[in-house]
């Protein structure tokens, strides 16, 4: 290179700007996307809710990031983790919770995974079939402080926290019947639940948790029963068979009922345990028959045997349960110089079922018994029912017993006084009412109403009193065909047709004003009427004779008898047959016709000339009317007396026999023809315009 | 804007570019003209011998690019419900998830659209970015081609975007099915066009005048 220095060129570059205005405005971009990220970032991990931890037992379907926390069925969280405890025992949820909500989750908050479950009580969870398990909680928002550790529940719990109520315990034999959720019914309504039966520590019973919802809590009291009301029951006695179901699904799932049967009981204790009775009837027994921890013990001693008393045998006083047999021993006392073998029975007096109020103590319980003795009460066994032989223990007054005092301080128990019981052999008893009834003479009673009951049969089944209806039934038949006769219900008919005729032609008369004429021949028809009156006073005459031949009959002997009721006869036929009796109605018929075509003829007519000519025919018909009829009076009078008399003979006669059955008949139609022509008669005598104007 | 052919490029001879000419071009038209001019005289665009700030541009949109990726990446792409049942797919568990049902050939067209091409955009770019300052490795033409593959592939990205919008659009039976898409189809179709913006900002130029600079 060479030595001499040569300047280096001289570089020429633009002013240097400030870094600041070399920027470009672009730089806006990334700025705005990071502080948009980091905005969202911020926000999204402020609001990120709060982590609350839950162990299950099991947590089957619950899968982080999925399964959704509710309250109310609204979500309000979504599992974030599902993890195990140290020592793998349980499953550990981690649910992130809203912000908003989590501070309400206090120690009062139950979690459980609701899964799809068919029961009798319906469905339920059917909407995590497809969307998959939840976890359910509840809780009772109140100021406790909030909690991020919980147990979760293997199932839904029975009670909802925020429910009012009361939880109580059953203690049964046997939980095979009852379900967890099994409705607790007070008087077949539905006020509870219970859990599913469980044992208890040592496995003797089965313990069973029960809810009874507000306000039928109240119900509850020391004295309350329960009882298992599943299924149905069927029970048979004295009232038959008897068949009890409950509610269906009481049928399905099993139930509980509870009453308080009896007062007395206190109000409820906290952590009170009730035993579950089988069924209603041994609950409503035992309320009366339970003795309570507060019973009284004392005791008697019994020189007879007890075979049959048995501890928990029933002790009564008046038919009432107050107690029951505690103890049974025996033990040996020399009192009456050699060995005897006495029992000493304990009893336990329940001071409630003795009816003394509460709080009475031992005390009150001796005093009483004490009085009560004195007053001559005594213990004495006594037979539990008819047809067993098992025995109870009654206080029974014995006025007349021994007189004896209670030991109040015998040792271990009072001692009271007892009276040898009187034990009916039951079976001797049955044996002489067997034998009563063997010696009742029953076969004979027997053969008694057999034959009475024969006498009836024959008596019913005799012709003649069979034969009885049906001559009543003749007897009406003949009246029946008396009254049905056409020839006496013709005659009303014919008349009315002629008056009615006769109706038309006198108005077609007034019409005419030939009311004058008529009144004229009305006067003719008065006068043949009562010429008709005289002329008919010769009847009695042919009565008279006939009264004659009466007399001469009465005065005929017996043989002669047939012979003069026969010409007796005859004489009536000939008076009947006599041409004026014969042509009476003949005649009476002839001039009604003739005054039926004189009508006939004015009608068509309709001059005054035939006017006229009719009115003298009129005239002229009941002239001769007037002839036919004159004797008609005198005639029926006198027919009247011969049917009298023919009667009064046929009567001294005795017999009817049927001659005289005949001849009183005929008698009797003669004096109904004769009565029926002289009331026609006296019905134109006394209005002769009748016949005219037909009233 | 490259002015000499292949056969002539090398350190040994120095080549005389438009700008040692005194000239510029218009980079709308490619009317020549010279240096100076404010405004091409045909069609009024500015003019610049090299794009102003590119380099600024280039990593802001970069930037940005990068910014949109990350929720992209750690949010559901597609919100898949069946029956009741809702999953989430991030795109990195949608891979995973399809290669677990052996459809390898799918999760490896999803794995290569969705994070290979974008990752490998994001560094190229920076890498160019950062080669037009300092020495490179890289031989010139080897960095022009990079920068050519990279505009070009930059827009293949968008597919999965595509792929989501389609199966929201069909896949709608109710209850029975539906897609949505999630807060990643968003934020991958943003950083998509960042970077494609970013690749378009860089002036190719600048990688020739780094290689005369090195050659004075």
């Amino acid at each position: 290179m060479t030595d001499r220095p040569t300047p280096a060129e001289m570089e020429m570059s633009p002013r240097r700007r400030a870094p600041w205005r070399n920027l470009s405005p672009i730089w806006l971009v990334p700025l705005a996307a990071l502080v948009i990220a980091l905005a969202i970032t911020w926000k999204s991990y402020s609001e990120r809710g709060d982590l609350i931890q839950i162990a299950f037992e099991n947590a089957a379907g619950v899968t982080a990031g999925e399964t959704s926390l509710r309250y109310r069925d609204v979500t309000i969280g979504v599992v974030e983790s599902v993890h195990f405890t140290s020592g793998l025992e349980k499953v550990l949820v981690s649910v992130r919770v809203d912000k908003d909500v989590a501070p309400y989750i206090n120690d009062t908050a139950q979690f459980w995974v609701v899964r799809p479950e068919v029961s009798a009580e319906g469905v339920t969870g059917l909407t995590t079939v497809l969307s998959g398990v939840y976890i359910e909680g509840i809780w009772e928002p109140n100021d406790s402080p909030p909690e991020t550790v919980f147990e979760g529940l293997a199932q839904r719990p029975l009670v909802d926290v925020r429910e009012k109520g009361t939880r109580i315990t059953l203690q049964a034999i046997e939980g095979t019947s009852l379900a967890a959720g099994s409705p607790v019914f007070y008087r077949g309504v539905k006020v509870g639940r219970t859990e599913a039966p469980r044992l208890d520590a040592n496995g003797t019973s089965v313990i069973i948790d029960a809810f009874i919802e507000a306000p039928h809590d109240k119900l509850l009291t020391t004295a309350t029963r329960f009882w298992d009301a599943s299924g149905f029951n069927v029970s048979f006695g004295p009232a038959g068979l008897k068949l009890d179901v409950g509610s269906i699904a009481a049928l399905v799932s099993g139930g509980v009922s509870f009453n308080t049967f009896f007062s007395g009981g206190g109000p409820m204790e906290p952590g009170q345990v009730y035993e579950l009775y089988p069924d209603e009837d041994e609950a409503r027994t035992n309320a009366f028959s339970r003795v309570s921890e507060r019973a009284v013990n004392v005791s008697t001693i019994f020189d007879q045997g007890v075979s049959g008393l048995t501890a928990g045998a029933a002790l009564n006083y008046k038919g009432l349960k107050i107690g029951e047999v505690g103890t049974l021993s025996a033990f040996v006392s020399e009192a009456s110089g050699k060995p005897v073998v006495q029992q000493l029975v304990t009893l336990s007096i329940d001071p409630g079922l003795l009816g003394l109020p509460d709080g009475a103590g031992e005390k009150e319980v001796l005093d009483f018994l004490q009085s009560a003795v004195e007053s001559g009460v005594r213990a004495r066994l006594t037979k539990a029912s008819l047809l067993t032989s098992s025995l109870v223990v009654e206080l029974v007054e014995m006025p007349d017993a021994p007189p004896a005092e209670l030991d109040r301080d015998a040792k271990p128990y009072p001692i009271l006084p007892n009276v040898p019981s009187d034990l009916p052999d039951i079976n001797a008893t049955m044996e002489g009412v067997m034998k009563r009834v063997n010696n009742l003479k029953i076969e004979e009673l027997i053969q008694q109403a057999t034959t009475m009951m024969g006498s009836i049969q024959a008596l019913a089944t005799d012709a003649s009193t069979r034969a009885a209806p049906k001559a009543v039934v003749g007897l009406i038949d003949d009246a029946r065909a008396l009254v049905n006769d056409d020839e006496l219900r013709a005659l009303p008919g014919e008349l009315k047709a002629t008056i009615a005729e006769f109706r038309t032609t006198v108005t077609a008369l007034n019409e005419q004003r030939i009311a004058d004429r008529l009144a004229e021949a009305l006067d003719y028809a008065s006068e043949a009427a009562t010429t008709l009156t005289s002329a008919s006073e010769g009847v009695p005459e042919l009565v008279e004779d006939l009264k004659a031949v009466a007399v001469k009959a009465r005065e005929l002997k017996a043989e002669e008898l047939v012979a003069a009721a026969t010409d007796l006869l005859n004489s009536a036929d000939a008076l009947i047959g006599t041409d004026a009796a014969r042509a009476l109605p003949a005649a009476l018929n002839g001039a009604l016709d003739e005054v039926r075509t004189i009508l006939g003829q004015l009608r068509e007519g309709g001059a005054v000339d035939n006017a006229n000519a009719a009115l003298a025919s009129a005239q002229s018909a009941a002239e001769s009317l007037e002839k036919a009829t004159a004797d008609l009076p005198q005639l029926a009078q006198r027919l009247d007396s011969l049917i009298a008399r023919s009667e009064q003979l046929i009567a001294a006669y005795g017999d009817r026999s049927d001659f005289n059955r005949e001849t009183l008949g005929v008698l009797r139609e003669l004096r109904d023809a004769a009565r029926s022509v002289s009331t026609l008669m006296r019905q134109l005598e006394r209005n002769p315009n009748s016949i005219f104007f037909g009233k | 804007m490259q002015v000499d052919g292949l056969e002539n490029t090398g350190r040994a001879q120095p080549i005389l570019t438009a700008r040692r000419a005194g000239l510029v071009a218009c980079s709308v038209c490619g009317k020549v003209h010279a240096a100076g001019s404010d405004r091409c005289r045909r069609c009024h665009a500015p003019l610049h011998s090299r794009a102003p700030a590119s380099l600024q541009r280039v990593w802001a949109w970069w930037l940005a690019g990068l910014v949109a990726y990350i929720p992209a990446n750690i949010y559901p792409m597609l919100r898949t419900a069946t029956f009741g049942h809702e999953t989430k797919n991030t795109i990195v568990g949608g891979v995973i998830e399809l290669m677990q049902h052996g459809s390898y050939f799918v999760a490896g067209v999803v794995f290569s659209a969705s994070v290979m091409i974008p990752v490998g955009k994001f560094i190229a770019i920076a890498y160019l970015a950062i080669s037009v300052r300092y020495v490179s490795a890289l031989r010139v033409h080897t960095r022009q081609h990079l920068y050519e593959v990279v505009e070009f592939i930059g827009r293949w990205s968008m597919i999965d975007v595509f792929v989501v919008a389609i199966l929201s659009a069909l896949v709608q039976f109710k209850f029975v099915a539906s897609v949505h898409p999630g807060v990643a189809a968003v934020s991958f179709a943003l950083s998509v066009a960042f970077t494609m913006l970013s690749a378009q900002s860089f002036d190719s130029r600048l990688i020739w005048d780094a290689d005369e600079e090195d050659q004075e």
